[in-house]
């Protein structure tokens, strides 16, 4: 017997390229999430056992497609589940389709609509879009959003019920509801990277599959929205921060920050493609806020990326970025970047009353970052005891082990005598 | 699909019919009427919290007390039938509610829903329709779970049981499936879930007719599950 040719990881990579693709375009055909999601389920099981023999088909996405077809009709014939004229209907335009089905990239987006509608929960749009459009497995999903497998299986069950039950239609929306609901899409792709740029819990700060996968999505998005200015903006945006991602820990894990990274190990291509992303999202005559949000962003972004050096950096062209930024959004978070920008643009001492001033917002009392922030200008002015008083209280909140360990490397470095 | 749609309003939204705000009030109402009208296949203004009572079985025994079971800001002033063909058409139609603007709305798929009132005999002299609500009991799953059928054939009965004074009914998916929206300045809002601070609608419900206590009587035979309540607002005949 021959050597089998084909290994079970070869089946999987397969599987995370184009399975979010079959599935599409087999939900479009069926109009039935939980018919195609069998039917591809078990096309790959088809594979696993197929290929070895056969080797990879050469349009691995066809075979799996055209297979998951077949399964679906099968299904459909044999359970007859609706015997009626909308089954017969789909079963008829399902046999009518070509003898080999190509994924239509178009059905991708399509899926995304419908995964991140607005009267889904926004934590089960993202574990959905993983899913569905992204291809992963409870687990992983489980794994990337720290949250237990049982209870994502939980609300990826009850969010497809509600897509079935409730009549969430699998359709790009018409033209005049785009505006409204675009924003949920690129939101769920925003929220994706950032889970995966800068971790909410764990002892990982950056989970490498989550921004990887929000990058191809935001990819996607551009080529399936053509001059949308916020799927620019936020393609745009997340090449350049996704440029620094491999210098943003050392060897053994721990924080570096943007003023201590090896610029020269930035991946330059994605920046170079992050700016002339930028250059057209900033083109457009008129936006949304919410566009305005990631396009103001990626020139934040966009500003590190071009400076050769920390100590050059042009700050007062960041204050400014974030100046319009605090105008189209209400995050107090915004408010603490433009007070550390303006610590850079201006001094330490003209951004300590602002920053010790957004102490009084409730909004930031869970976070870690206020205290950080107000202990380095602390620091930065000598009062290191002042400083290290609030590093402690930035400690008590910090939630993943990489962001305890930077904290603790501060107080250490602090001169309290 | 057939959803229906609940419009939760401030108590004080819907003035006293007849007065001139409650006029005011109706244009916006009848445009939607018009807008939505290949789509609504049932639907009645309620008045509001007021006349409102609520049905209990206590271990076999049944109480009826005046006004609604939980003290709520927002009660139900409303509600219609949609037969559209996704939720995105019923949230289309629906955002054009005037309560939208004010309230909120929850959309629930339906499972079933039966209108029958143009084959009953008509409301008599003294006698009122009531829209019958069910609350606080499990949440089933729906077509296919063994209890689900139980239940439903249970409802069958009393349907058949209750003849001419029951009007209309339906049965609604599990209140995970719903959607509440709300319009504010312009902007529409689409949030998951039930209508948040007002008691979550359970089942389903029944458009009922009779005297006062003749509808709590048949009321009380819904079968509800352990721990239903039923709920009964009266309607407010807008029709003449």
């Amino acid at each position: 017997m021959a050597e089998p040719r084909v290994s079970g990881t070869l089946v999987e990579e397969v599987f995370r390229a184009e399975s979010g693709r079959a599935l599409a375009t087999i939900a479009r055909l069926v109009g039935d999430l939980g018919v195609a999601e069998d039917a591809v389920q078990e096309a790959f099981i088809a594979a696993l056992r197929r290929w070895p023999e056969t080797g990879v088909p050469d349009k691995p996405g066809a075979w799996i497609t055209t297979t998951a077809r077949n399964r679906a009709l099968d299904v459909l014939r044999r359970e007859n589940r609706r015997p009626d004229l909308e089954e017969s209907a789909v079963r008829e335009a399902l046999e009518a389709t070509p003898p080999i089905l190509h994924p239509v990239a178009d059905d991708q987006l399509r899926l995304m609509f419908t995964c991140c509608h607005p009267s889904l929960a926004a934590e089960a749009r993202v574990a959905l879009t993983l899913r569905l459009v992204g291809g992963l497995r409870v687990p992983e999903i489980a794994r990337a959003l720290l949250q237990g497998e049982e209870a994502v299986a939980k609300r990826l069950q009850r969010a497809k019920a509600k897509i079935r039950n409730a009549g969430i239609p699998l359709r790009v929306p018409p033209p005049e509801l785009l505006a409204e609901r675009v924003p949920s899409v690129l939101e769920c792709v925003y929220l994706t990277f950032t889970e995966g740029y800068a971790a909410t819990a764990g002892d990982e700060l950056i989970r490498h599959e989550l921004c990887d996968e929000a990058v191809r999505l935001a990819r996607l998005l551009v080529t399936l929205l053509p001059d949308d200015p916020g799927a620019e903006a936020l393609l745009a945006l997340l090449l350049l921060q996704d440029s620094r991602r491999a210098t943003r820990l050392d060897a053994d894990g721990e924080v570096v920050l943007l003023a201590d990274q090896d610029r020269g190990a930035w991946d330059h291509a994605r920046i170079e493609e992050g700016l002339e992303w930028l250059d057209r999202a900033g083109a457009h005559d008129a936006m949304s806020a919410g566009a305005a949000s990631y396009l103001l962003q990626a020139a934040i972004a966009a500003e590190h990326a071009r400076a050769p050096s920390w100590t050059t950096t042009d700050w007062p062209a960041i204050v400014s970025h974030y100046d319009q930024l605090a105008t189209l959004t209400r995050s107090p978070i915004v408010l603490v970047n433009r007070a550390v920008a303006i610590s850079f643009a201006d001094g330490p001492a003209v951004a300590l009353p602002l920053l010790d001033e957004l102490a009084g917002d409730d909004r930031l009392s869970g976070s870690h970052l206020l205290f950080l922030a107000r202990a380095d200008v602390r620091s930065r002015l000598g009062h290191p005891t002042e400083a290290a008083e609030l590093y402690r209280a930035a400690l008590d909140l910090a939630s993943t082990e990489p962001e305890r360990a930077l904290l603790r490397r501060r107080l250490a470095e602090l001169d309290v005598s | 699909m057939r959803h229906l749609v609940l419009l939760y309003g401030d108590e004080t939204a819907l003035p006293p019919p007849g007065s001139d705000e409650f006029m005011a009030q109706l244009p916006g109402y009848m445009a939607f009427g018009e807008l939505a009208a290949g789509a609504i296949v049932g639907g009645d203004a309620l008045h509001l919290q007021a006349g409102t009572r609520t049905v209990r079985l206590d271990g076999g025994s049944v109480s009826v007390t005046n006004g609604p079971f939980a003290d709520t800001v927002e009660g139900l002033g409303g509600f219609y039938v949609l037969d559209v063909p996704t939720l995105d058409d019923a949230i289309e139609l629906a955002r054009h509610i005037p309560t939208a603007q004010r309230g909120a709305i929850e959309i629930r798929p339906l499972i079933e829903f039966f209108d029958r009132s143009a084959d009953v005999v008509p409301a008599a002299e003294g006698e009122t329709r009531f829209l019958a609500t069910i609350h606080g009991q499990a949440e089933l799953d729906g077509p296919g779970d063994p209890e689900w059928e139980a239940m439903g054939a249970a409802h069958g009965q009393f349907t058949d049981a209750a003849g001419d004074a029951v009007h209309a009914g339906g049965a609604v998916q599990p209140s995970s499936n719903a959607t509440t929206i709300r319009v504010r300045d312009g902007e529409l809002s689409v949030t998951d879930g039930p209508c948040a601070g007002v008691p979550t609608l359970t089942g389903g419900f029944y458009v009922l007719r009779g005297t006062e206590d003749g509808v709590a009587d048949v009321a009380a035979k819904i079968p509800v599950g352990d721990g239903g309540i039923v709920v009964l607002s009266p309607i407010l005949e807008l029709g003449g």
